[in-house]
């Protein structure tokens, strides 16, 4: 955001071609082969459904990238510049999906146009944490006052707020490690995570406890997520279990895990897909994958690490932090590590907006590469 | 350009510690899998094969209803349905093309009702169309070498054999709401049909029965080779109601064309022979998803014909209320059977002019002749010695302003008024004048018709509260006896006699000969009248609604019936026919057997 002295070699205004070369492209490897194992794993999780999900799936892959090259052209300090009018169309928007939008699986967070449709939660994410970066950079302490991080939290809390009326709890949550990851990485003081871990701990056993009586619990519950099924919840579980032990060391081999095949597995083509591919590919396709995602993230933190400057520095944490909880706990969920929840896995499940938002970040962070060495 | 140093190395400084988190947290996961897929690999691998087996519900018949003498109310009839296998699908364009032949409608529509559950569980065939015709079916059928994706599915639906006659009483189904499945998820699953009224939601455990459930083993394709096993669906019971399904037409033939509701019971156990509200609708309307233009003309029908008239509807009583007051006078003391009032067909009271029906009087009448002639002018002077307070005591001893605990749900409890109502509800002092109102049944005072025949059936069984209840042999024990004078309750039964039985009696017209009808008029006016109007000369809607309450045999009685006419005029005029009707063929049917 604002220009700063540097270990520059060399000053210029406008990053060169010739830095392209340079860029961390092991990024772009690492997601376009997510993405194409995602693309096959998709093929074989509904192929044998009416409707096979791969050609749309293709579609958006298309246009990610389409949207990668198009974010990756585009100067990060210029998005930083109109961060805030972007941010309030984004709040805008998230409100309009509330009365307009279209409902699927119970939240209100679609807009529908034909077959295909759009969740702009998603893109209020790449928003929100484009000026959380422009707010966090300017703030330029060591350690953040507790002012500051209120006012991080309402930038993160608004829209995550929209999302949560719209009863998708699942999109609502992935504000969170967005905003974890900033505020961490910009300086909260140990007892400052304390505080606020008592203080929430205590405020809602409290609340829970003493102030609610059942029939509102049930209630909370039933409106924060309208999906939960009391009598589906074991079986998904179960079933996910079944694919990925069955998938055994080296897998079932592809389109012929049982399981999938045959339609045990429920969602198997977005929030288990990893299942079908744990299934089909064993522990070793399972190892693969992961490190795949671990070379992705790993290598976008050496992004950040050799910003240009904070805005730089603070935007691509962010993007990683949402998206590498996204692999921490839709992988942890599938294998039955923590509580199931409507939260799929970057490049490998099927999703529209979500595969978009995935390109597009991946953009952002090599235009953020591109760009180290550039002076204003 | 202000150049401002950036704290940029401390940024820089943590990012590795997120980078450990994230190790770890890959770490601790790829040991989960290593868990599930490598040491416990051949536990899954096996259950992997176990689960091709593929569970199908057996749907459990519902039970029968019937009235009491055996006759069936409710039925099931088979309904064929077209349903989808997708997993046996090899040409589904030419397979839906060949169904839209078959069905003689679009593709798209099939293809919608695809899409509508695209989402459904493994294995779940898709419900393409509804009710078919035996002709579909057996082009189908022959088609199945060909398109073996087709599955003709039997369905049993209720058919509710005298449509609109019992509609209120038996209710109908509807799918499963959340709530259900949230209330009872042991009985109720999602797409069950369940009872969401009348009889069929009170009793649904009882009739549904309890789905069974076929395992299938399947290939790896999807295909059923062997049944692996079977639970039998447990058909539900019938049940057998109190109903009189002749009184019910009868009764319904009668109030063709008018809005009312009629109700007979027997005083002696509660058991209710008759309930009819008029006007109906047609159960069918809900065997099948109504579409919502439908419901709304239902719900929006001038008349409220889903609103069932003997229990959700409260009125006036009119003057069948004098009967509690007769009870009330008798046994506080207040008056005496031989006490006479001189009715000259209109007195002052509260510096109110008031008048009695009967513009050139009664002369002098005492308790017996101001009940069989209905005397307005000798109970406003009964009211107004009893007090509001008192009436209301006595009303609520003969079970108004409550439900009468009929097994039916919806009920209203109706109002009797008292000054502590007034305070709390209305926020205003009670005023006396009112209660000379009340005294003969008008005012703030609303009952049901089925409060109406239990309060009667007080009077017919000597003193005891029934429970109200459609279902036969339900135990529904007698209340104690009610702190009335029996003396007085013989009294006003006598009275009440007269009222059908001698001359100048109110309810002379529905006098049968052989059997001996004891009785009550009643009148609730629509419009306050200012002076002796002629009902007929009144536009319909202000016409007065007309009560008939009447217990027989007048001796020992075993029927109560009760009839309320919605601007039917005077009582005895519209609902005194209806009453006859039903005792003529009470008793003709209990001649013949």
């Amino acid at each position: 955001m604002r220009p700063t002295s540097a270990p520059l070699t060399l000053a210029d205004n406008r990053p060169h071609l010739r830095h392209l070369a340079g860029v961390r492209w092991v990024l772009l490897v690492a997601a376009l082969a997510l993405a194409g194992l995602g693309l096959a794993t998709v093929h074989s999780a509904s192929s044998e459904l009416s409707l096979d999900y791969l050609p749309r799936q293709a579609v958006w892959v298309g246009v990610g990238i389409l949207a990668l090259a198009l974010t990756f052209s585009i100067d990060y300090q210029t998005l930083s510049k109109f961060s805030l009018p972007i941010y309030i169309v984004g709040l805008v928007i998230l409100t309009a999906v509330l009365f307009l939008g279209t409902v699927r699986g119970g939240a209100r967070s679609w807009f529908g146009f034909g077959s295909f449709g759009l969740q702009p939660s998603e893109f209020a994410k790449l928003s929100t944490a484009v000026l959380l970066a422009r707010y966090l950079a300017s703030t330029n302490r060591r350690y953040l006052r507790l002012r500051q991080i209120a006012i991080a939290c309402g930038i993160a809390g608004l829209p995550m707020a929209l999302v949560v009326l719209q009863r998708d709890m699942g999109s609502a949550m992935m504000f969170m490690p967005l905003l974890a990851g900033m505020l961490f990485v910009s300086g909260v003081r140990w007892q400052v995570v304390v505080a606020a871990l008592v203080l929430a701990l205590i405020g809602g056993a409290i609340l829970w406890n003493f102030v609610m009586l059942d029939y509102q619990k049930t209630r909370v519950l039933t409106f924060l997520d309208p999906g939960r099924e009391p009598l589906g919840a074991g079986y998904q579980l179960r079933q996910s279990k079944i694919a990925v032990g069955s998938g055994q060391v080296a897998g079932r081999g592809y389109m012929q895990g049982t399981q999938s095949q045959l339609r045990f597995l429920p969602a198997r083509h977005t929030d288990f897909v990893f299942a079908v591919l744990a299934e089909e590919w064993g522990f070793l396709g399972v190892v693969g994958v992961l490190m795949l995602y671990a070379t992705y993230i790993l290598n976008g933190a050496l992004v950040a690490v050799r910003a240009r400057d904070r805005t730089g520095i603070l935007l691509v944490v962010g993007l990683l932090g949402g998206f590498a909880f996204h692999v921490v706990y839709n992988t942890a969920m599938v294998v039955g590590l923590v509580p199931i929840t409507g939260i799929p896995l970057p490049f490998l499940s099927y999703g529209g907006s979500f595969t978009l938002a995935n390109f597009i970040a991946v953009g952002m962070i090599l235009g953020v590469d591109f760009r180290r060495y550039v002076n204003r | 350009m202000k150049r401002v140093r950036e704290q940029r190395e401390c940024l820089v400084s943590r990012v590795p510690r997120l980078q450990v988190l994230l190790a770890v947290s890959l770490i601790v996961i790829a040991t989960a899998y290593w868990r599930v897929q490598v040491v416990q690999g051949d536990r899954y691998h096996g259950l992997a094969e176990n689960n091709r087996l593929r569970r199908v519900p057996i749907k459990a018949t519902r039970g029968l209803i019937f009235d009491r003498n055996g006759r069936v109310l409710v039925d099931n009839v088979p309904s064929y349905n077209l349903l989808l296998d997708r997993t046996r699908s090899n040409d589904i364009d030419a397979a839906l093309a060949f169904a839209a032949e078959v069905l003689d409608q679009g593709v798209p529509a099939l293809e919608t009702a695809i899409e509508r559950q695209a989402d459904s569980s493994p294995y779940e065939p898709i419900l393409l169309a509804e009710n078919l015709t035996l002709a579909d079916v057996s082009r189908i059928s022959i088609a199945e070498l060909e398109f073996p994706e087709f599955q003709i599915d039997v369905e049993h639906l209720r058919l509710y054999r005298h449509g609109s006659l019992t509609a209120h009483i038996l209710g109908y189904l509807g799918e499963a709401t959340e709530a259900d499945l949230a209330r009872d998820p042991d009985n109720y699953s999602a797409g069950d049909l369940v009872g969401r009224k009348g009889v069929e939601r009170v009793f649904d455990l009882l009739l549904r029965g309890r789905d069974g459930e076929r395992e299938l083993v399947v290939d790896s394709r999807g295909r059923t080779r062997t049944e692996h096993g079977r639970r039998p669906a447990r058909s539900g019971n019938n049940l057998h109601l109190t109903l009189d399904l002749e009184l019910q037409q009868e009764a319904t033939r009668y109030l063709e064309g008018r809005a009312g509701a009629a109700v007979a019971l027997d005083p002696r156990n509660g058991e209710v022979l008759m309930l009819v509200s008029a006007p109906s609708y047609d159960p069918s309307l809900f065997t099948r998803r109504l579409n919502s233009e439908q419901w709304r003309e239902l719900v929006e029908s001038p008349n409220q014909v889903l609103q069932n008239r003997t229990i959700q509807n409260t009125h006036a009583p009119g003057s069948i209320f004098k009967v509690v007051l007769a009870n009330a006078g008798l046994t506080e003391g207040t008056i005496e059977p031989s006490d006479s009032v001189f009715c000259a067909g209109s007195t002052q009271i509260y510096n109110r002019r008031t008048r009695c029906w009967l513009r050139r009087g009664h002369g002098w009448v005492n308790l017996r002749r101001a009940i069989k002639e209905s005397c307005d002018i000798y109970f406003y002077h009964l009211g107004q010695k009893l007090g509001i307070n008192r009436i209301a005591h006595y009303a609520r001893l003969f079970g108004l302003g409550r439900p009468t605990g009929f097994d039916i749900p919806g009920e209203k409890a109706g109002l009797i008024p008292d000054t502590e109502w007034s305070l709390t509800h209305r926020r205003s002092p009670w005023y006396p004048g009112e209660t000379i109102s009340v005294a003969i049944g008008q005012g703030p005072i609303l009952v049901t018709p089925l409060q109406v025949a239990r309060m009667i059936a007080v009077l017919a069984n000597g003193g005891r509260l029934v429970t109200p209840h459609v279902r036969r042999g339900s135990r529904s024990p007698l209340s104690a006896p009610i702190a009335v004078d029996p003396q007085a309750i013989s009294f006003v039964r006598e009275a009440m006699w007269a009222v059908v039985n001698e001359k100048h009696g109110t309810g002379l017209s529905v006098r049968l000969q052989g059997i001996d009808i004891a009785g009550k008029t009643g009148t609730v006016q629509v419009v306050e009248q200012k002076s002796w109007t002629s009902n007929e000369d009144l536009p319909e809607q202000l016409r007065d609604h007309a009560w008939f309450a009447s217990f027989a045999p007048a001796s020992d009685p075993e029927l109560v019936v009760v009839a309320f006419v919605e601007h039917g005029g005077h009582g005895s005029a519209a609902a005194a026919p209806l009453v006859k009707l039903i005792y003529e063929t009470y008793f003709r049917a209990s001649d013949a057997s």
